[in-house]
């Protein structure tokens, strides 16, 4: 992998780390509020000396370099997380960091940044919530009705295409939706939403092969995951009654092997399902996941257990629905599991992004995964045994646990049952944060988190036999307690403590992904249509613009003919999105869309 | 017998011719209520149609002026290429008649008790659909084959339903043929040849893999040892049978 120069930004002056001042006023805010706010009061004795050394840190060190201030990350892990000039896979690189080595573009210049070019892709069907992958210069970006287009990145001018069309008769489970594209072997892989994986030639756009993952008439099943090469494989996941992780062989498209999420009968974990609950338990996987090539092992997030708030006919701890597990990348076969929410009845799936990451604790430097369940709390697991390392919330409103125990347990749950009434249940069934990515930054050694602070009245009814799939309940969104509407905001967190660095907050919904780069930039979209660049040290917006639409995507970088470019998809739309209009009837202004938004440096600041 | 004046006479007349029309609209009653119910649990669920049909993932359906024949059709049939199923295959005949009902009075119908999806197969044959497309086995018929719009059309439509399972597991494949990519050899089933490109599936594992080639890049000699049986290992003889029930139901 190329990575790009490491420069020095000596013009960027060193910041009080005012984010900590925000993270006290907050915390100071919901004091005596019923819903307590899960922030930094757990640590407030080390908070001081904290923000005393990293001040003294920041003071000490010049920022030169890459991530020579962050002493505990090695440039080894920089050079296997980070992206250079390529965006080569769905999260940047396999262990998912969306960061990008690039520093062309930086704190001192971003604010010159302008439009290089604009992709219309046509499907305006919904939101354009595509991660674009970026290969020699060469962008390849996907839509929600499986249409792929070949760009180039430096003028966006198209050089081939494929219009998918759908299977004659087919009913989708829910909204078509694409989040990416493989590319590896001279080829380009879409996983559709009608369940085919189809391999096209990269330079022609010709088919190669495809496959019938699924027959989505039986299964009321779709695939939306990116699909994410590993070795000789191209890995994908999906499902509908049944959830799987499936590899098949790069050259030919035979299956190599299928992990399905619900195990079979007579497998172990199928008597963590009453009855022939199993057989529609669903476990629905619909996101890539990160591999560590030196453990050769796959790590997924599995989806939720349906029907999702009626846990009475699936008694039992469901597995493995909410969790993560880490597979073998040669044969499927499971390695380790560790679920997150045993017996889920608040839809809080596992499916987001598993961020891996060597980093210190307690002394010892320890091969991590990180992740964010939609329950709003973060675990950090051992990435080779699945053990907990630690836990720690990222939302403020959260009331379906009093705690996470620092060893992963759910300390005081309140389930959603099926004799009760309505409860405002906090976060949301969207997400405290959607499925947009994070960012994870090895120089500041922080991660990023888009955030949403919404909540949701649930009630649980008995599905109808013979409906498989049905939710078994209804629920209605919610502002959180003592507010008027739903916010958000951005939040700069030590991955490995939770300790809340920054935040940046905003009024409406952040739904779009966190991109890091090596110029100290954090880049994201909101739903008026503003994509703009935070100082990845304080938080502080740096530039904006208005692309046109709000933005649901993920956002990228890369260079083409030496030049950097940051790309990021527009056009509001997706459940999520449109489900907002119940909170912000202003919602209607963020308009449809599907275009590619891509910004560089005019030539004379370069 | 009691002798009854004239007034309960009339009173008990009235009620008495009165009590179809009572009863009909007590049933439409319960019924527009049992839609309701039904509603709240499927197609409010999650990312549909919302509380009352007041919008969530899928469009409003409450106050949208949708005529009676319309709401009756989506209900019953879907719309294609939409997440909109067809509940007339999915729900029992009762309920999607409720389902319509209560949708219709969303848009100021009122109730009336007619309308309803097709009739459903029942018994062997039912048991045999699922067999047919089921996703609990890991190789199954509608990999290859699409029976009523499900399934892969990997073949040509079915034509000829075999006598029994014997001659099913034993029916002859003289389509199948040997496909040869430089040194690989593999089973093969020729699905498409237009100058320039050829297209076979390949049918070494299941699912089948549909492969592009030029003409000049796979040569395909007639024959291959494969076997309809091969695929079959996972079917008992009762459960095949059941699945040649519904294959005849089905024609």
């Amino acid at each position: 992998m190329q990575t790009g120069p490491c420069v020095l930004t000596q013009a960027i002056p060193c910041t009080e780390s005012a984010g900590l001042a925000d993270a006290a006023a907050l915390r100071t805010n919901q004091t005596g509020n019923a819903f307590f706010f899960r922030g930094n009061n757990m640590r407030h004795g080390k908070l001081l000396g904290s923000l005393l050394a990293l001040t003294v840190a920041l003071l000490l060190c010049p920022r030169q370099s890459c991530a020579q201030n962050q002493p505990d990350i090695s440039q080894a892990q920089v050079q296997q997380g980070a992206t250079g000039a390529d965006w080569p896979t769905y999260g940047g690189t396999h262990l998912f960091w969306r960061y990008s080595s690039l520093n062309q573009i930086n704190t001192t210049n971003v604010k010159k940044m302008v439009p290089a070019w604009i992709f219309q892709t046509g499907d305006y069907q919904d939101a354009l919530q595509a991660t674009p992958i970026v290969v020699n210069g060469i962008m390849y970006v996907s839509t929600a009705r499986s249409a792929v287009f070949a760009i180039d990145g430096a003028t966006g001018k198209l050089l081939w295409q494929y219009k998918h069309q759908m299977l004659p008769g087919y009913s989708p489970p829910a909204r078509s939706k694409s989040y990416g594209l493989g590319v590896a072997d001279g080829k380009v892989f879409l996983a559709t939403y009608d369940d085919f994986l189809i391999a096209f030639d990269q330079k022609t756009g010709h088919e190669v092969w495809r496959v019938a993952v699924e027959d989505p008439y039986t299964c009321r099943c779709s695939m939306s995951a990116a699909a994410m090469v590993v070795k000789d494989k191209v890995v994908v996941s999906g499902g509908g009654l049944r959830g799987y992780v499936a590899a098949f062989d790069i050259k030919t498209g035979r299956e190599a092997w299928r992990f399905y999420s619900v195990p079979g009968p007579g497998e172990p974990g199928n008597d963590t399902w009453a009855g022939d609950s199993w057989k529609t338990g669903a476990v629905v996987n619909w996101f890539s996941g990160s591999y560590d090539a030196d453990l050769n092992l796959i790590y997924w997030g599995t989806g939720n257990a349906k029907p999702d708030f009626f846990g009475e006919s699936r008694k039992g701890s469901n597995l493995y629905s909410s969790c993560i597990v880490a597979l073998d990348a040669d044969t499927g076969k499971l390695k380790w599991y560790y679920q997150e929410v045993p017996h889920d009845s608040w839809d809080y799936d596992s499916n987001w992004e598993p961020v891996l990451m060597d980093r210190m604790v307690k002394g010892r430097m320890r091969k991590l995964l990180v992740h964010i369940n939609k329950g709003g709390f973060s675990w950090v697991l051992d990435r080779v045994t699945g053990e907990v390392v630690g836990t720690y919330p990222d939302n403020q409103y959260i009331n379906w646990v009093k705690e996470v125990s620092q060893s992963g347990e759910l300390v005081g749950r309140h389930d959603v049952l099926a004799n009760e009434s309505a409860w405002l249940v906090c976060p949301s069934n969207l997400g405290g944060k959607s499925w947009n990515h994070e960012a994870y930054s090895p120089r500041t050694g922080w991660i990023y988190v888009p955030l949403i602070e919404m909540c949701n009245d649930i009630v649980a009814r008995p599905p109808i036999l013979g409906v498989p799939g049905s939710a078994g309940g209804i629920w209605v969104m919610k502002p959180p307690p003592d507010h008027d509407t739903a916010f958000s905001h951005l939040d700069a967190f030590d991955p490995v403590t939770g300790k809340r660095q920054w935040s940046y907050q905003y009024k409406y919904a952040l739904l779009a992904s966190v991109l890091g780069t090596a110029g100290d930039l954090v880049f994201s979209g909101d739903s008026e249509g503003n994509f703009f660049a935070l100082d990845a040290r304080d938080g502080k917006k740096l530039w904006s613009f208005q692309t046109g639409a709000g933005n649901r995507g993920s956002s990228v970088t890369y260079l083409a003919g030496g030049k950097q470019y940051v790309a990021t998809p527009t056009g509001w739309g997706s459940v999520s999105g449109d489900i907002m209009s119940v909170l912000w009837p202003d919602s209607d202004q963020w308009r449809l869309g599907s275009t590619l938004v891509v910004f560089a440096l005019p030539e004379e600041s370069k | 017998m009691i002798r009854l004046n004239a007034e309960i006479r009339a009173a008990l007349f009235c009620a008495l011719l009165l009590a179809p029309v009572a009863l009909r609209a007590q049933n439409a009653d319960q019924n527009l209520r049992h839609g309701e119910e039904v509603f709240a649990q499927t197609c409010t669920q999650s990312y549909c149609h919302g509380a009352n049909g007041a919008a969530g993932g899928a469009p409003k359906l409450a106050g949208r002026g949708l005529t009676g024949d319309y709401i009756e059709k989506v209900v019953t049939y879907g719309i294609t290429g939409t997440p909109m199923p067809a509940w007339g295959q999915r729900l029992p005949l009762n309920e999607v008649r409720a389902v319509i009902m209560y949708v219709q009075s969303l848009n100021g119908i009122a109730p009336s008790l007619r309308s309803g999806p097709p009739p459903a197969l029942t018994g062997e044959a039912a048991s045999g659909r699922e067999l047919f497309f089921d996703p609990q086995h890991s190789v199954r018929c509608s990999f290859c084959h699409r029976v009523n719009d499900r399934g892969q059309a990997v073949t040509p439509a079915i034509a000829n339903v075999p006598a029994d399972a014997g001659a099913l597991r034993n029916l002859a494949t003289p389509q199948i043929s040997t496909a040869r990519v430089g040194s690989e050899t593999f089973p093969a089933l020729l699905s498409s040849k237009i100058p320039g490109e050829s297209k076979v599936y390949d049918l070494t594992k299941f699912p089948p893999v549909l492969r592009t080639f030029t003409p000049a890049a796979v040569d395909l000699k007639d024959g291959n040892a494969w076997s309809h049986s091969s695929v079959l290992g996972n079917y008992s003889d009762g459960e095949l049978n059941s699945i040649l029930a519904f294959l005849r139901a089905a024609r």
